[in-house]
């Protein structure tokens, strides 16, 4: 019934079947949504943060999904500033992430702070040596470059674009797209180094605070990098996935390697100076502020394994699987490698958020444990299932892949002449 | 000239334009944030004319000064009186929250005191041989007090009974101390007055002997850490110091310790031995030492009218024959010691008993009571207060009222009065007036800071001075040459024996008040750790283990006086087989002194 | 963005600063009896514990810990340590972090000022902060029916959602500024402005002065050589001066050791 705001020459599922499909995210949005009009409501009394844990489950998944997100800047770098012809076939979908991660972002950190109606004092009264001011001012237009960027993809559904008025615009926004990577790289540099900065600056947490270069610690740095490292391989993962919910084929296997060469290379650097950086730190930065580092991780369930697990496990592995082809040219290895950076990066943000705040700083401090409240989880379901509405109706009524079409051809040429076999 | 649609538009884009060079927007943008900061329901102080006013704290025998920061006349923050002679300037948190409490949400608002009457009437009309009529002045001293002697004295068989005096009514002159042995009085965490305390500290070398590291044991100059229950045995050693040998074994000590302890106190004196409880062999210790006429001294009572004189003595509830009073008036109308209601109980008949308590709340004896009638609260009431025990002259402080009490309340001395056929007569002022013709003593004034020599005063002025916030301090008292019998008698102090019924020793971990504390007293106890709720419990984990308690938050306490709920906190500084508790109105109903007990899954 | 150089502007501020407010406290006097917390409450109207509120949750502008030294038995010593808002001098952590400079240095003080209403509740200066000096209003202000008519006029209530701290009882600083000058003086006497604490503390533990006149209390304990600040090596020039005569108390100034299996904090 909804074929002809389809696009032409793709197959999508049948209405119900696609109802059948939203319908539990849905019930998760409502769900989350209720959860945040409780916190809304009744105050932030309503989650298990507390004096001691000031930031939560909230704040670490913010972070971690804006860093996720970067394959949306990250891509259209690589695709219009770099000339990077392959990621063409992925550049839609990474866009709609991006809008989807920000988005979402936003809406649960305006649920996080107490004063939701406060929020234009940001931009009315910045503190020009805050990073939060960054933060703000920066993902702001950003978003706002992020939904401009979105607003072709929308605009070229098969029934919009028969208004003429709205060809003409995408048509003419189109010349400016190296305007907006451009922007859009630039911006996000700067608040994806500035969310780290955001702990690096921390004088008064130890655990967190780093020298740096000027103004900037060098989480700054190894921030922006695991974002850029990370977006191609969340991108690569979301691909696959719905290749496999949607049992189509969608991207060439040469976006996909690519993709996955990309992320490898940069974990690989990010991994060598984030090992670098931790050894300074231990060294020097950490026992200059009166804090032997040690100590952080003498403090239950906090040991060493977390340390190794970030920068080893979850940071190096994936990046040697990643930059060896053999492996890479494997689905299994590569979307492994490439779910596992991703949980590394997550795992960084959960350090920076989390565990800073829960390391003691004063000697009669107690170490303290947070449990997320349900209201928490559900807030943050609310952005998963949010995420995968608009991500759902963006495949199913916009062209995120490109070559879906082409592919879908070939495949129905292989299928008819069996003896051709082409497969990656 | 043709006006069209553009120009109109140019002009209020141009309008708009410069409006935005005016601050008039950006000021309005600003302002709009004023409607964010104060949503309804969110109170707005009232404002009026800032006055101080001066009272004196009702709330223990300490009695500090206080002034009130008052606004439109309503008390809104109290501080000490800096330079006073008896408090030194400091009143303690209770004190500090005192003027929320007739705004505490467990505040009794109404009552049936015609009823009361009545039931009183019909039960005093039907007393029989044996029988009597009771009042339980919790806090004795008073003006009321008397009224209430006076009122029992007009009654055929009336009784006026009250909690022990303690240390059988001496005082304790901290100035002449040079060593204080404390065998787990809080010396430091609200015994006495404390600005009196603290003045004096620094005369006197502190040792606390205590199981538990208390706040004064950690701020003592030597801290004895002795075993649950053998205080009394270290008092007897340090006397005798034969006993020596069996006390290092009952208290854990060495033998070297307690025999240099009681070197010290003899030769570093003059000595003063304090204990929670009045234990009889600590009275004794004291008398070894020659504390009398030094640190512990006889003071008179305060002046009263000679017409006064014909009153019913003071006497202890255990003194009372059992099933013996019919109709009983409990004042807990001012804060006071707490006698276990069983053994306040087991001496009311057997047949419908009356009993009428004045209280503050429900919580405390009206949960018992056949009728609770509201009294004004601090700082609504009158009254005097008594000495304190670490005033070693005779004082008289009065409270008078900062803000007037709801209306409907009850006096307890009028009502109590009535039922007794007797006029109440203005007590507070006919007391005042007898202090004043004994020319006696000095009169300090809080609001300009002065100290008059009574004689030197009006009788008119003197009622003023004391309504308006003032002391009077009795000239130095002449100590007896012996000690006072009354020292000696038996108290209901008697250390409870071990048992394996209940094998926990109770001991009071805060100061103990059965009376409402302000909301905000949470600060302390909710808001954070620093001290405990009231009706908790601390305790050794290995205690809550072998209690089948372990982990539990709660818990209930019994002993051989009933039982009640109580909140636990283990804490490994608490010694095995003891119980850190902080007292509320159902603990304090079931622990005395010395009290055993155990803990039971809830 | 720009960077908060320490060397230029902090010194601007003292130069200008005509006070620097400060604190002694001596820990061997403090007895834990929580007087300066109650008249903190009393006289910031800060409302008491919201039913679900807990030691996490609370709002405890001043508050005072019992900190042991780590024994057992009978060679354990407790000390009870009040903390406060520290007014870091240099470099103040909450101050450069505020995205909407809702916390600033008063030049005239130095006292570190919180404004709730400029406050959005992001909760950046208290992950700043390592005093744990800052609480968060997790439930609006409620007081009993009535209890309202004993709020101080002089301190506005705060709502929901916003974060406070100790200021030194500035308003109090307020009021003695509007006396000295309806006596016609510029500046207020010693003395005459004490925040709720310091005039509550029956011990006279807590002890309050201008850190830039060398005969108050708190400049005096600066110099001794028993005296400390928390957390020193962090370079945040707090000024509170902490001061014991006993060795083992200093320890409370350092980083948190590794845990050996116990707690030892209570407050």
């Amino acid at each position: 019934m909804d074929r002809e705001f389809i696009t032409r020459g793709v197959k999508r599922c049948s209405g119900g079947k696609f109802l059948l499909w939203i319908l539990p995210w849905v019930a998760m949005l409502i769900f989350g949504l209720y959860s945040a009009g409780l916190c809304l409501v009744k105050g932030l009394n309503q989650t298990n943060m507390d004096n001691r844990f000031a930031f939560g489950l909230w704040i670490f998944l913010d972070l971690t999904v804006i860093a996720l997100g970067a394959g949306a800047f990250f891509t259209g770098f690589l695709l219009y500033i770099l000339k990077m012809k392959e990621l063409r076939a992925v550049i839609n979908s990474a866009v709609v992430i991006g809008v989807v991660c920000y988005s979402g972002a936003m809406c649960a950190l305006a649920v996080d702070v107490g004063q939701p109606l406060r929020f234009w004092f940001t931009f009315w009264y910045p503190n020009v040596h805050s990073m939060l001011t960054e933060v703000t001012f920066c993902i702001t237009c950003y978003l706002t470059v992020l939904m401009i960027e979105y607003l072709p993809i929308v605009l070229k559904n098969r029934k919009l674009r028969d208004v003429p008025e709205f060809l003409v615009f995408q048509h003419e926004l189109h010349k400016l797209i190296y305007v907006l990577a451009g922007v859009g790289t630039f911006l996000s540099f700067f608040h994806q180094g500035s969310l780290g900065g955001l702990y690096g600056v921390l004088r008064g947490r130890p655990f967190a605070f780093r020298e740096g270069l000027a103004i900037w610690p060098s989480t700054f740095f190894l921030f922006i990098l695991s974002a850029a490292a990370v977006g191609p391989s969340f991108v690569l993962l979301t691909t696959w996935l719905v290749e496999k919910i949607s049992k189509k084929r969608l991207v060439r296997p040469e976006a996909m390697q690519m993709l996955g060469r990309i992320s490898g290379l940069l974990l690989a650097v990010y991994v060598l100076l984030k090992t670098i950086d931790t050894l300074v730190w231990i060294n020097r930065t950490s026992p200059g502020n009166g804090f032997p580092a040690a100590q952080y991780y003498a403090w239950h369930p906090f040991g060493t394994w977390i340390l190794f697990t970030e920068i080893a496990l979850l940071g190096m592995v994936p990046a040697l699987i990643l930059l060896t082809p053999k492996l890479r040219a494997r689905t299994g290895w590569l979307v492994s490698a490439a779910a596992m950076a991703c949980c590394g990066v997550a795992l960084n943000r959960f350090v920076q958020t989390v565990q800073t705040l829960a390391v003691p700083t004063l000697s009669f401090d107690k170490f303290m444990t947070y449990t997320p409240s349900w209201q928490e989880v559900g807030t943050f379901l609310a952005v998963l299932a949010y995420g995968v509405l608009v991500y759902s109706f963006s495949f199913r009524y916009f062209q995120l892949f490109p070559d879906e079409r082409e592919l879908k051809l070939e495949v129905a040429q292989v299928e008819e002449e069996p003896a051709l076999v082409g497969r990656y | 000239m043709q006006r069209t649609r553009r120009d109109i538009l140019l002009f209020m884009g141009g309008g708009a334009a410069g409006a935005m060079l005016t601050p008039a927007p950006w000021r309005l943008v600003t302002d709009a944030a004023i409607w964010s900061e104060n949503w309804p329901g969110i109170p707005r102080p009232a404002r009026g004319e800032i006055t101080a006013r001066y009272t004196n704290c009702a709330l223990c025998p300490a009695g500090c000064a206080v002034r009130a920061r008052c606004v439109a006349g309503q008390p809104v923050s109290l501080a000490g009186v800096a330079g006073n002679p008896l408090s030194q300037g400091a009143p303690c948190a209770f004190g500090l929250t005192g003027h929320q409490l007739p705004y505490h949400p467990q505040r009794l608002k109404q009552g049936t005191p015609e009823e009361a009457a009545a039931a009183v009437r019909g039960a005093m009309a039907k007393c029989g041989p044996g029988e009597s009529v009771a009042v339980l002045d919790l806090a004795p001293g008073r003006a009321s007090s008397w009224t209430y002697r006076r009122a029992m004295a007009a009654v055929a068989n009336g009784v006026y009974l009250a909690p022990p005096r303690p240390l059988g009514g001496a005082a304790v002159n901290l100035a002449k101390a040079r060593t204080v042995l404390s065998l787990g009085a809080p010396v430091l965490d609200g015994w006495g007055t404390p600005g009196n305390v603290h003045a004096a500290r620094a005369n006197f070398r502190l040792i606390q002997a205590e199981p538990w590291e208390s706040r004064t044991a950690a701020l003592a100059d030597e801290w004895l850490p002795i075993r649950p229950g053998s205080e009394a045995a270290l008092a007897l050693a340090l006397k005798d110091p034969k006993t020596a040998p069996s006390a290092a074994q009952a208290t854990g000590l060495t033998e070297k310790q307690i025999l240099d302890l009681a070197n010290e106190l003899t030769a570093s004196g003059p000595a003063l031995v304090l204990s929670a409880d009045d234990l009889p062999e600590a009275l004794a210790l004291n008398q070894a030492l020659g504390a009398w006429g030094q640190t512990l001294v006889a003071r008179p009572e305060v002046p009263v009218p000679d017409a006064w004189k014909k009153a019913a003595p003071e006497r202890v509830v255990a003194s009372v024959p059992d099933s013996s009073i019919r109709v009983l008036f409990i004042d807990e109308s001012v804060p006071g010691s707490h006698i276990p209601w069983s053994a306040v109980e087991k001496k009311l008949v057997r047949d419908n008993p009356v009993v009428v308590a004045f209280a503050w709340s429900l919580e405390g004896y009206g949960r018992h009571a056949q009728f609770t009638l509201p009294t004004a609260v601090y700082p609504e009431l009158t009254s005097d207060i008594p000495p304190a025990i670490d005033s070693p002259a005779a004082t008289f402080r009065i409270s008078a009222p900062l803000v007037a009490p709801p209306a409907r309340m009850t006096d307890p001395s009028a009502f109590i009065a009535k039922a007794a056929g007797m006029d109440a007569g203005n007590a507070l002022q006919e007391r005042a007036d007898a202090i004043h013709k004994s020319g006696r003593g000095t009169l300090f004034t809080y609001a300009d800071g002065k100290s008059t020599p009574l004689k030197d005063i009006k009788p008119d002025a003197f009622w003023k001075s004391l309504n308006e916030g003032a002391c009077w301090v009795d000239d130095a008292a002449v100590g007896r040459a012996s000690w006072p019998a009354f020292l000696s008698s038996p108290h209901d102090t008697q250390a409870e024996p071990q048992s394996t019924a209940f094998p926990l020793l109770v001991a009071f971990a805060e100061p103990r008040t059965a009376s409402l504390t302000s909301p905000l007293m949470s600060k302390l106890y909710q808001d954070s750790d620093l001290r405990m709720a009231p009706n908790t419990a601390a305790l050794h984990p290995d205690t809550a283990r072998a209690s089948g308690i372990a982990g539990a938050a709660r818990a209930v306490l019994e002993t051989q006086y009933g039982r009640c709920a109580i909140g636990v906190i283990p804490d490994e500084s608490v010694p095995p087989g003891m119980l850190e508790v902080a007292a509320g109105p159902e603990v304090l109903d079931i622990c005395g002194a010395f009290t055993r007990a155990k803990v039971v899954a809830a | 963005m720009i960077a908060p150089n320490s060397k230029s502007q902090p010194s601007r501020e003292r130069q200008r600063a005509v006070s620097r407010y400060g604190m002694s406290i001596d820990l061997d006097r403090c007895t834990g009896c929580g007087a300066c917390m109650v008249a903190c409450a009393v006289e910031n109207n800060v409302p008491p514990a919201h039913e679900g509120a807990t030691a996490r949750k609370g709002i405890t502008w001043i508050r005072v810990f019992k900190v042991d030294n780590g024994e057992e038995g009978a060679a354990r010593r407790s000390v009870f340590v009040p903390v406060l808002c520290q007014q870091c001098g240099e470099d103040t952590p909450c101050v450069h972090v505020c995205p909407q400079q809702a916390v600033e240095v008063d030049p005239a003080t130095g006292i570190v000022g919180q404004m709730p209403e400029r406050c959005l509740g992001c909760r950046y200066c208290m992950a700043a902060c390592p005093y744990h000096a800052r609480f968060f209003n997790w439930w609006d202000p409620q007081w009993p029916a009535g209890m309202e008519k004993t709020l101080n006029p002089d301190v506005a209530p705060r709502m929901r959602g916003v974060v406070e701290k100790c200021n030194f009882c500035h308003g109090r600083w307020h009021a003695a500024k509007e006396r000295a000058a309806a006596a016609g003086k510029s500046e207020i006497e010693a003395g005459a402005y004490v925040p709720a604490c310091v005039e509550s503390c029956p011990t006279g533990a807590i002890r309050f002065g201008d850190l830039k006149d060398a005969a108050s209390e708190p400049a005096v304990a600066a110099k001794d050589a028993h005296s400390f600040r928390l957390l020193e090596k962090l370079g945040t020039e707090p000024k509170i001066y902490y001061h014991s005569k006993r060795d083992w108390v200093r320890q409370v100034a350092a980083a948190p050791k590794p845990p050996n299996g116990k707690e030892n904090a209570r407050g």
